[in-house]
């Protein structure tokens, strides 16, 4: 049922490789160079800079007052998938034994599949073999395993665009929120890549969707910190081990119908770092300006895991769409004015792919056309909600379009359980 | 509402009650449910209805049952004797 992509071997990782095929992902992040000019757009918009010059705040950052390095820059992104890929109608079928044995109408919940809008998954394991997997233990297993398979390649394919081996990191970040382990996947990582044993490394379980940007967020703070360094961010999620076929729920049909497996490595250089010399042709790699953490007090109950003997049981409420749509924009716009910034200043949205209604939400929320989202909504077809990959996964789709121009700004967002929001200010 | 379909709405409200966990105060019977009831949960007690009263809803039923009382309408009409309840409290199968 499953089928391995093209010169992909059997339980390899597939670099890219959506559905089998050899997409934009594939044709690669280019290899971006960093950009020695640090200064911030913002300066020359902000009302009050003419009067009192660079020290405003909503003009001049922080950390941007203190010292003249420039903020922290993506160098790369690197990708993978599991080989074994199952189009939504193969994945749907397969559900509906399970469903057919406690509902009278198993169509209905696959309506609930279609309106998801995914066309395919990639699986961590042939599809076959899930129907074997049982309880937390068989589930966490799978997920080390293949994880560390997919996050290798992730790490690998990421330090390779960036033009990095693996002994130039310095620090490692990994987020997750589909598996567990002590030691955690990054230490393990690090043997199987000879990393150097300075190396500082920060496991994140628990922030789900929002993991990708907050990661990448925490990852720009820590080069602010030591900006002759390089940081990476892996985020490796199998979103399909935590499936719980016996959970017929509807919140459950939903998350079956809506989550994918895959994995994705940021790579960023600190702003001190020596530059590149830029490929021709190719447009230069963002940095990221800014970074905001927004907590929605007293909505724990929104989404989130409830650990049960077989495994992570999803909690996810109908409210999540209404919730974006409620904050999102009063949030990115108090963000974008600090910087003296408005909505209209930003070029390029890239956007947690979440579902259809989050996409919905989001878009509605910030009064942005459909075309805004398009590459959120592709990669949503393409291999589903990814969890804290997905904004990676668009992240890459936008580095490899090649359409930034120097100067053009960006913002990467995701909200996930808490529940929460991180905003991630970008400038090519 | 009938006998027989107050006896449904009673019916529907213990599945939203015990097998849903939906707590708070009942729906009135002519409210809108999308009025107390969030799309999931919504969806969740249609599923419930389906299964109890073995039904398959259309996009057609759902325009009329958009209240309790449309609902229990519905369903007294559509699913077979043996599996409603009966209208003055007695065994399934006794309403009508």
């Amino acid at each position: 049922m499953d089928a391995p992509p093209p010169g992909a071997g059997r339980g390899a990782p597939v670099l890219c490789g959506r559905a089998g095929r050899r997409t934009s992902h594939a044709r690669g992040v280019p290899q971006l160079s960093p950009r020695p000019d640090g200064s911030d757009p913002a300066a020359a918009r902000c009302p009050l800079a003419v009067q009192v010059g660079s020290r405003h705040p909503c003009c001049t950052p922080p950390e941007r007052s203190l010292t003249s390095t420039p903020h922290p820059e993506i160098l790369s992104v690197g990708l993978a998938l599991p080989p074994h890929f199952a189009d939504q109608e193969t994945l749907t079928a397969a559900l509906s034994a399970f469903w057919s044995r406690q509902h009278f109408n198993p169509e209905r919940l696959a309506q609930i599949h279609r309106a998801a809008l995914v066309q395919g998954r990639h699986l961590a394991l042939p599809l076959a073999e899930y129907a074997g997997l049982r309880g937390l233990g068989a589930r966490n297993d799978a997920f080390i395993r293949v994880g560390l398979e997919v996050g290798e390649a992730a790490l690998r394919d990421g330090l390779a665009r960036a033009g990095l081996e693996p002994r130039d990191v310095d620090h490692l970040f990994f987020v997750t929120v589909t598996g567990l382990a002590t030691p955690s996947l990054e230490a393990r990582l690090m043997n199987r890549l000879g990393m150097k044993p300075s190396v500082k490394r920060t496991p994140i379980f628990g922030l789900g969707c929002l993991a990708g940007a907050a990661g990448l967020a925490r990852a720009s703070d820590a080069l602010r910190a030591f900006p002759g360094e390089v940081a990476v961010l892996l985020s490796v999620e199998l979103c399909s081990l935590t499936l719980q076929p016996e959970d017929l729920s509807i919140p459950n049909v939903v998350a079956t119908g809506l989550f994918g497996d895959g994995a994705a490595a940021v790579v960023l250089g600190g702003g001190a770092r020596p530059p590149r010399p830029a490929s021709p042709g190719a447009p230069g790699s963002p940095r990221v300006i800014d970074t905001r953490s927004v907590f929605y007090p007293d909505t724990e109950w929104v989404m989130g895991w409830d650990v049960v003997d077989s495994g992570f049981k999803i909690v996810l409420s109908a409210k999540v769409p209404e919730v974006v749509e409620r904050h999102v924009g009063g949030d990115v716009d108090a963000f974008l004015g600090a910087h003296g910034l408005a909505r209209g200043d930003v070029r390029h949205w890239i956007a947690h792919t979440g579902g259809p209604k989050v996409l919905e939400a989001f878009r509605a929320g910030l009064g942005l056309p459909e075309a805004a989202l398009a590459r959120s909504y592709a990669s949503l077809r393409e291999v589903g909600n990814l969890s804290s990959a997905s904004v990676l996964f668009v992240l890459a789709d936008h580095l490899a379009a090649g359409e930034a121009r120097p100067g053009d700004l960006g913002l990467l967002a995701a909200m996930g359980p808490g529940f929460a929001a991180e905003l991630v200010l970008l400038r090519w | 509402m009938t006998p027989l379909e107050q006896a449904v709405a009673a019916e529907i409200l213990r599945l939203a009650r015990e097998d849903l966990r939906l707590e708070g105060p009942p729906p009135e019977p002519d409210a809108p449910l999308a009025g107390t009831l969030d799309s999931l949960l919504l969806l969740s007690l249609v599923v419930a209805v389906e299964d109890r009263f073995h039904l398959a809803l259309t996009d057609d039923d759902a325009a009329e049952a958009t209240t309790l009382a449309g609902l229990a309408r519905l369903v007294a009409a559509r699913a077979e004797p043996a599996r409603l309840p009966a209208a003055g409290g007695g065994p399934p199968g006794e309403g009508r």
